[in-house]
């Protein structure tokens, strides 16, 4: 979920965008009542079961919206937004054997 | 374009464009709209408003919106244009007479949200596809003609880069319609919707397109170190394509406005129309045009840098150092702007999303020291290191870096007291990289250009003008001076100039005010050379010249060695050690631009903000040269 109380236990195998490793693919879980972030995130794409890729760990995070849109488009996000945006995991793909964090 | 049943009123069909950011939508607009194209404001916002009478409508290029639904200043003005409110100054403001929402191709299913919004306001509406050519090269195929029986209007595909299509969207527009479909208003609704209608009628690859190559320049651009190693390369570039370039036509215009005066002066006899017209007129408007290659230049690379989609990323890398201190990475082009001149800086700031971090930025934007110092840094960094350029250079850039940290300073002292709060944290689109648009490069920097001679120019002459006649009145009676015998005739010269000042108001009120800068070190000459600077900092150096040796030609080296050596009226040296440091720093930190502070109080919304600034500005730059004073003095 999109969840603005960080403490709130992961469900559904769902996990925090920061968490992701370079190249993981996963689905945005949306939960909880729309405030002004949750909005403009969804019609930016972040919507419910958007199929996104993390690209760059770190400030900023940046993720690219991929799924049945063609080219996709690319976001980024600063860390502190990217931490409150939750993910359900796919797949794992394509992680970098360089390691995860990017800064 | 025409109406099938009668002919309209040219100026009242009003067509609003709206759209995602990012969509090409101005692109396409510039294609439609050419030269016709105008930028003025939405009266009451601080949003530009580009419009263009065109093919018998007034179109209305509204601002790249995410969904209307939002709480974001581009948002509230879309609706208000949209329900009839709002319209861009000079036009009538009534309910569009059509809706033009043009959709990134590549990029559908997001573009949905405002298509639905866009069909709950039941006005007629014809939806372009922009990109297509880029769509065709990605393999995606979208079924317009499908796509139009879903939503109700019609579809037209097109490429503003191009012009593919352009000639049938205009047609369409003629005759669009209300849809015949209505669209969820619920936001889970709308995105269920949009789904539906993207499988029924595009057809892409499934799979995200691997783009190593995106990705490598992404982590470059972002790397917490080779990002910034990459900005300041960039930066340094930029800024010196700038000052080099632009130092050709501002000699030409200084040469061209020195030679009209002077042509001018030789027709009127002397007197005040003569002077107004010289002095007043043609030196304002010529103290305006100077900054032009410039601010041109530097809006024209800006332009070129964000259409490689470089910019995005930067705006990232400087949002780390930025945010601390109270700005967003938004603030990274009104700040690198104000450098050739605040005004075009300050207006930039409107692009700051957060009204906090634009007001803030909009309060700080005049440290960066402009083109306008550049002058009298000169001036004093050649007097403080006669012998040596390595250190001229370096106390030339210490100027700027002491600026830009007085900015962030200020910044974060107003972000802790009177605009409270975390900066917003950055949620931003990243467009592709690619090759820029040079066309929409030039048309953006013509309308930068030109706004900027709107709203400075003229402040700036009309400034210019109070100045020249608190300066030239009252004129001193003739009264003849006994002098000794030994006083040389360059020094009775010195001393009738000087009567002549001290007569006019200008003279008057430095006199008056003089005691305050006493601990500064600053004399009555140097008191008028400050005050003077208000109509444009520059303008110190000529007042200077014109006190010393009655020339005001600030380029001629001799003139120069003379303001360097101007003796007070007790026979000591005017610039000091100690002197020529307090008027570097207080020049650096104060607000010395009365142009500045006009713009200042209409962009962030009240006169208040642009007295605080000037109280702040001039409280720091008042304590920071009677230190540098008094500590130097201490030192000597």
């Amino acid at each position: 979920m999109i969840d603005h109380a960080q403490s709130n236990a992961h469900t559904s195998g769902s996990i925090p965008l920061t968490q992701l490793t370079r190249g993981q693919s996963g689905r945005v879980q949306i939960d909880g009542a729309a405030t002004d972030e949750i909005k403009m995130l969804r019609a930016m794409g972040l919507r419910p079961n958007a199929s996104i890729t993390m690209c760059r760990l770190g400030e900023p995070c940046i993720i690219s919206l991929s799924g049945a849109c063609g080219g996709g488009c690319r976001i980024g996000l600063a860390k502190e937004i990217a931490g409150r945006v939750m993910i359900n995991i796919e797949r794992q793909s394509e992680t970098q054997p360089d390691g995860q964090s990017n800064g | 374009m025409s109406s099938v049943d009668s002919v309209p009123e040219i100026s009242s069909r009003i067509i609003a464009l709206l759209g995602n950011p990012n969509v090409g939508k101005t692109t396409l607009f510039n294609r439609i709209a050419g030269i016709r194209a105008k930028t003025s404001n939405f009266p009451g916002t601080t949003q530009d408003a580009r419009h263009a009478q065109c093919c018998g409508a007034m179109l209305i290029d509204l601002p790249g919106i995410y969904s209307l639904d939002l709480e974001v200043s581009e948002s509230v003005v879309c609706r208000q244009v949209l329900d009839g409110d709002l319209a861009p100054a000079g036009v009538d403001a009534h309910v569009p007479n059509a809706i033009l929402v043009v959709i990134d191709a590549t990029n559908l299913m997001r573009n949905m949200t405002i298509v639905a919004e866009a069909i709950a306001k039941r006005l007629p509406m014809v939806v372009a596809v922009n990109m297509m050519d880029l769509a065709k090269r990605q393999g995606i195929h979208i079924d317009l003609e499908r796509f139009g029986e879903c939503i109700g209007c019609t579809v037209v595909g097109c490429s503003g880069k191009t012009g593919e299509g352009v000639d049938e969207l205009m047609q369409a527009l003629d005759s669009a319609t209300i849809p015949d479909r209505s669209a969820p208003t619920e936001l889970d609704a709308i995105e269920a919707w949009g789904d539906d209608i993207y499988s029924l009628v595009a057809a892409a690859r499934e799979t995200p397109v691997n783009d190593r190559l995106t990705d490598r320049l992404d982590r470059t651009f972002t790397h917490p170190l080779l990002g910034v190693v990459t900005f300041a390369v960039v930066m340094t570039g930029l800024f010196w394509v700038i000052f080099k370039l632009a130092a050709i036509p501002m000699d030409l215009i200084d040469a061209w406005f020195g030679t009209l005066g002077g042509w001018v002066a030789g027709l009127l006899p002397e007197g005040p129309i003569s002077g107004l017209l010289v002095d007043g007129i043609i030196a304002g408007i010529g103290g305006t045009v100077i900054f032009l290659p410039q601010i041109v230049l530097l809006f024209f690379l800006l332009a070129l840098l964000e259409g490689t989609g470089y910019l995005a990323r930067a705006s990232f890398v400087i949002d780390r150092v930025l945010r601390p201190f109270g700005m967003s990475g938004h603030a990274f082009v009104p700040l690198l702007s104000s450098h050739a001149c605040a005004i075009p800086g300050i207006m930039a700031a409107r692009s700051v999303p957060d009204p906090k971090d634009r007001l803030a930025t909009i309060l700080v934007a005049p440290f960066m020291s402009c083109s306008a110092r550049i002058p009298v840094y000169v001036l004093l960094t050649v007097i403080l290191f006669p012998d040596s350029p390595g250190m001229q250079a370096v106390a030339f850039t210490s100027c700027y870096v002491i600026g830009v940290l007085a900015g962030l300073f200020s910044s974060l002292i107003v972000r802790r007291t009177i605009l409270r709060g975390p900066s917003r944290p950055m949620a931003m689109e990243l467009p592709s990289y690619r090759f820029p648009d040079l066309k929409a490069a030039g048309m953006l920097t013509y309308d930068r250009a030109m706004m900027f001679l709107r709203k400075a120019g003229t402040l700036i002459v009309a400034i210019s003008i109070v100045l020249w006649w608190l300066g030239a009145y009252p004129q001193r009676p003739q009264q003849h001076i006994l002098f000794s015998e030994d006083t040389t005739i360059e020094q009775q010269q010195r001393i009738y100039r000087e009567f002549d000042t001290r007569y006019t108001f200008l003279g008057r009120i430095g006199d008056t005010v003089q005691p305050v800068f006493e601990p500064l070190g600053y004399d009555r000459q140097l008191t008028i050379g400050v005050l003077a600077s208000f109509a444009a900092r520059e303008v110190f150096v000529s007042t200077m010249a014109v006190q010393v040796v009655g020339s005001d030609d600030a380029e001629d080296d001799s003139v120069l060695a003379s303001i360097a050596n101007a003796t007070r009226d007790d026979g000591t040296q005017v610039f000091t050690r100690a002197t020529s440091w307090s008027l570097l720093v207080y020049y650096i930190l104060a607000m010395l631009c009365l142009p500045t502070l006009v713009v200042t109080a209409k962009e962030a919304g009240g006169w208040r903000w642009a007295w605080l600034q000037l109280g702040w500005m001039t409280l720091l730059a008042y304590s920071g040269a009677l230190i540098a004073y008094q500590a130097v003095s201490l030192l000597s």
